[in-house]
């Protein structure tokens, strides 16, 4: 199961069954900026379900990642300042120089930053950028990324293709100097929001490439670390590090806090995998010096009594991530559009949420791009896109949705074609939302075939593949890399996106004139026009009704009352370098 | 016997063998999906996950990955890296194998003597209040669904979230080598609570045989030869009433050493029942193979040694 939702939304909440406003109430001040006056000191315990995904930086790319791994033991070229949505200067000593209409971009890097035992006398050096881009393209490291926002630096295909040792795009001047060469304007690699995902971690060449070789990279477990924490070692091995139940960080001696802007106030950080949902958040709500990390959302009964007497253990924020409906677009009758906005209209959105436990777990949606993000406010906000009457009514129309079926070729307003299949997940409360989502379709005559089957073979087997995909999938969702339009809208809808395994472009949109606009707004370096054009996108891909977005999630974090817990706006998390003991 | 002892061991190796190929095969024609397309992320190019595939060898045909596979295994002993963290499945097999393996034996010990004590005791006191008090809390224990139990203990009994500050909560676990205090302690609202439903099987189970037992000629005879009734109890009845007790505590205890995945999770035990659980999550083959061929490597030497010690407790069995 794993991977699709669990980027933003597979910590999401879990039927919190409990009313609550949809606005942010942070209980205990500004939780997204240190407390002022905290101290420094002692052992922060997070407690969590899982794992990290793995230990290579190269690998990192989900929510759990960035909170265990990568913001306390890994600085890149640029990071995410908890209370910020855009990134700032981390290794990087300023802003990329964008130059060549956009195709090329600089970046000065600061000098002396070094790292952990035993290179703790190696400086990281633009060559180690170089490297660190070059070995994300490896099979063996396995980056999920590197080909949708780096796909376009010069030489990369003959890198790939075994045609060439290096990529010519990525070059190292000097030491402090690293530029980026693209074919097209790259606008994520200007304004630096792909230069702040973990491929931007320092890797040294001349140390990892034996770690590279094989079958799989194991370079994870022999790392060396530039941030303010490390896993503690012996020898060649980490001692800090037991897969699936514990990591131990403690300060590294290389990390030098004059040229970072992370406090790090805590002395020791422990991540302890394994827990069960409840038993984790009641530890976390009656003990000390906790916090949670993968756990996610209380279960329904200790949210509730949460809420109630511990509110300001609570903190509820935006996930800037969507849970949606995908129609298969390119299959009958869903490649009727009438057909899909007479399915949209009929749906209660209301009902949808109340499956995953009503207000708290979030707004209702309407359009693809979720609150926080650029261009969300311009495709129309919180409120539906105006003009479009298939989703003015948050409860379901049926009347209007009579009418777009009687245009769609069904004249007593009712489906009456052959039976369709609907494959969703197994698991509560995703299989509610799918049972919900059946009483739609019934009631719009359709004779439905429903499966629900475990969560990661509903997306590999066949949600995410074209062949085998069913008319609907009840259970997706995506959540965005960073505050970038594109991170959204580029993956879901780029009919380039559409592959036979993997495939993400759920509706299976092959709008060319779609996939040139997506394009032009991913080569737009000037801030205001692509956020525009992306809210214009969005606006339009609403317009055809190729998904229903029903949630704009929340996600909730549980913390001990002793703790000055950060939330990472980026991460949507607690960030463990901001967060301290009081 | 050390002829038919060589017999079962070399039976071991087949049926470890049996189990790995039906499982291999049952992952590599119906996985329940592509680890390649896993491994890929979220954003997968058809490309890299073609080259991930080639890379962990599963682009080879089934039968050359899985001699591969127990090439890897006999000469070097090897069961692969998980496709997940990159990490040797031998190592992260090992590392979780005493957690399980001491919540086993804690809790075998336990259901085995409150079980067997209280079977006797029943069987030898049947139709009294201490019987159906007995037999009727063994009922409740039976049905207690071991998650559920384990909640309950925790919310009630727990030092950290529970309502009598009496035993160590969830994650108390600490290796034997480490503090044998601490591990003791860590350990033993666990052990009571996978105990709990086991004992109460087995004491049902030998007050049933036992009341049979009892009944039978010899016993009749041995009384009427004038032994003690507690000779007669301990040395001619429960000898031959405990036999399906020793078969049920083999299999159980060969089950519970391949991961006891429910009382791991609510004490957050860090056992083989927990790796198993990720690993069918996260189609991850190698791990899914290594942590099976060890629970069958269990289940049949409990078998075995069930058979064995037949020997030793029913004088009809000969071998």
């Amino acid at each position: 199961m794993r991977k699709l939702l669990v980027a933003l939304l597979a910590l999401a909440l879990i039927g919190a069954g409990c009313g609550g406003s949809d606005k942010k109430d942070t209980g205990g001040g500004n939780v997204s900026k240190p407390a002022a006056g905290a101290k420094k000191g002692g052992t922060l315990t997070v407690i969590s379900q899982g794992d990290v995904d793995s230990l290579d930086p190269g690998y990192w790319y989900y929510q759990y990642d960035y909170m265990a791994m990568q913001q306390p033991t890994q600085r890149m070229l640029y990071g995410w300042e908890p209370d910020k949505t855009v990134p700032s200067p981390d290794i990087a000593e300023g802003q990329p120089e964008v130059s060549d209409g956009g195709k090329t971009v600089t970046i000065k890097l600061k000098k002396g930053i070094k790292y952990s035992p035993p290179l703790q006398n190696r400086t990281v050096k633009a060559a180690d950028f170089k490297y660190s881009y070059e070995r994300c393209f490896l099979p063996q490291v396995g980056n999920g990324y590197i080909n949708t926002y780096f796909g376009n630096l010069e030489g990369v295909k003959a890198y790939t293709d075994g045609k060439a040792k290096e990529i010519t795009g990525l070059q190292a001047p000097d030491d402090n100097t690293l530029v980026f060469k693209t074919t097209e304007p790259n606008a994520v690699i200007a304004n630096a929001n792909a230069l702040a995902l973990p491929c931007a971690v320092p890797v040294p060449k001349e140390y990892a490439e034996k770690y590279d070789k094989g079958k799989q990279s194991t370079y994870g477990e022999h790392q060396v670390f530039t941030g303010p924490y490390m896993i503690p070692r012996k020898g060649d091995k980490f001692t800090g590090y037991q897969a699936g139940k514990r990591i131990e960080l403690v300060r590294n001696p290389s990390w030098d806090k004059s040229t970072s802007f992370q406090p790090a106030f805590v002395d020791k950080i422990i991540f302890l995998g394994g827990n069960d949902a409840t038993v984790g958040s009641k530890k976390i709500l009656s003990g000390d010096s906790m916090i949670n990390g993968d756990l996610g959302a209380p279960p329904t009964n200790v949210l509730k009594q949460a809420l109630s007497r511990q509110k300001d253990q609570i903190e509820v924020t935006p996930s800037q991530g969507n849970r949606f409906i995908g129609f298969d677009s390119a299959k009958k009758p869903f490649d009727n559009e009438n057909l899909r906005k007479a399915v949209i209209a009929a749906t209660d959105r209301e009902a949808l949420r109340l499956t995953r436990g009503g207000p708290t777990v979030g707004n209702i949606g309407s359009h693809f791009l979720p609150p926080g993000l650029p261009g969300f406010e311009e495709a129309g906000g919180l409120k539906a896109p105006e003009g479009l009457d298939f989703l003015a009514n948050p409860k379901g129309d049926m009347e209007v949705a009579k009418k777009y079926m009687k245009a769609a070729g069904f004249p007593s307003g009712k489906y009456n074609g052959p039976k369709i299949t609907m494959v969703g997940d197994d698991e509560e409360p995703a299989s509610n939302t799918g049972e919900a989502f059946l009483e739609v379709l019934k009631k719009l005559g359709f004779n439905v075939n429903y499966r629900q089957i475990p969560h990661e073979t509903m997306y590999s087997k066949f949600c995410q593949v074209p062949a085998d995909q069913p008319e609907v999938c009840p259970n997706l969702g995506w959540g965005k890399d960073f505050y970038d339009a594109q991170s959204m809208i580029d993956p879901i809808f780029n009919p380039k996106n559409l592959v036979p395994t993997g495939n993400v472009n759920y509706a299976n949109v092959k709008d060319p004139e779609i996939g040139k606009k997506i394009e032009a707004a991913k080569q737009e370096t000037d801030k205001a026009k692509a956020t525009q054009m992306w809210a214009d996108l969005d606006k339009e891909l609403t317009a055809k009704a190729y998904l229903l977005t029903w949630l704009w999630d929340n996600q909730v974090q549980t913390k001990s009352k002793n703790v000055n817990g950060v939330v990472s706006k980026f991460n949507t998390s607690w960030d463990v370098t901001y967060t301290s003991i009081k | 016997m050390t002829a038919y002892i060589i017999r079962r061991l070399l039976w071991v190796f087949v049926l470890v063998f049996v189990v790995s190929l039906l499982t291999f095969i049952i992952f590599y024609l119906l996985p329940s999906a592509d680890p390649a397309v896993l491994r890929a992320g979220r954003q997968p190019n058809p490309q890299l996950v073609e080259e991930i595939r080639k890379n962990l060898g599963l682009s080879d045909p089934w039968y050359v990955q899985y001699f591969h596979y127990l090439r890897d295994i006999f000469l070097h002993f090897d069961f692969g890296t998980s496709y997940q963290n990159n990490i040797a499945v031998k190592q992260q097999v090992m590392d979780r194998f005493p957690a399980t393996a001491s919540l086993a034996a804690g809790a075998a010990v336990i259901w085995l003597v409150s079980g067997i004590t209280v079977g006797v005791i029943s069987a030898l006191k049947s139709r009294t209040f201490i019987d159906r008090a007995a037999m009727g809390s063994a009922l409740v224990a039976i049905s207690a669904p071991v998650y559920w139990l384990g909640l309950v203990s925790l919310y009630l009994f727990s030092k950290d979230i529970g309502r009598f500050h009496i035993f160590e909560g969830s994650g108390a676990y600490v290796p034997l080598t480490e503090n044998p205090a601490k591990w003791f302690s860590g350990l033993l609202l666990p052990w009571l609570v996978l105990a709990a439903a086991f004992a109460a099987f087995y004491a049902r189970l030998l007050r049933g045989n036992l009341i049979d037992v009892m009944g039978e000629d010899y016993i009749r005879t041995a009384r009427a030869k004038g032994l003690t009734e507690r000779r007669v109890v301990f040395k001619h009845g429960l000898r031959s009433a405990i036999t399906p007790i020793v078969t049920a505590a083999g299999l159980d205890i060969g089950i519970l050493l391949g991961g006891a995945i429910l009382t791991e999770t609510v004490f957050n035990i860090p056992g083989i029942g927990r790796l198993v659980f990720d690993s069918l999550q996260k189609s991850d083959l190698p791990m899914i193979q290594g942590t099976v061929i060890l629970a069958t490597f269990f289940i049949v030497t409990a078998n075995l040694i069930v058979d064995i010690a037949y020997a030793f407790l029913d004088p009809r069995v000969r071998y």
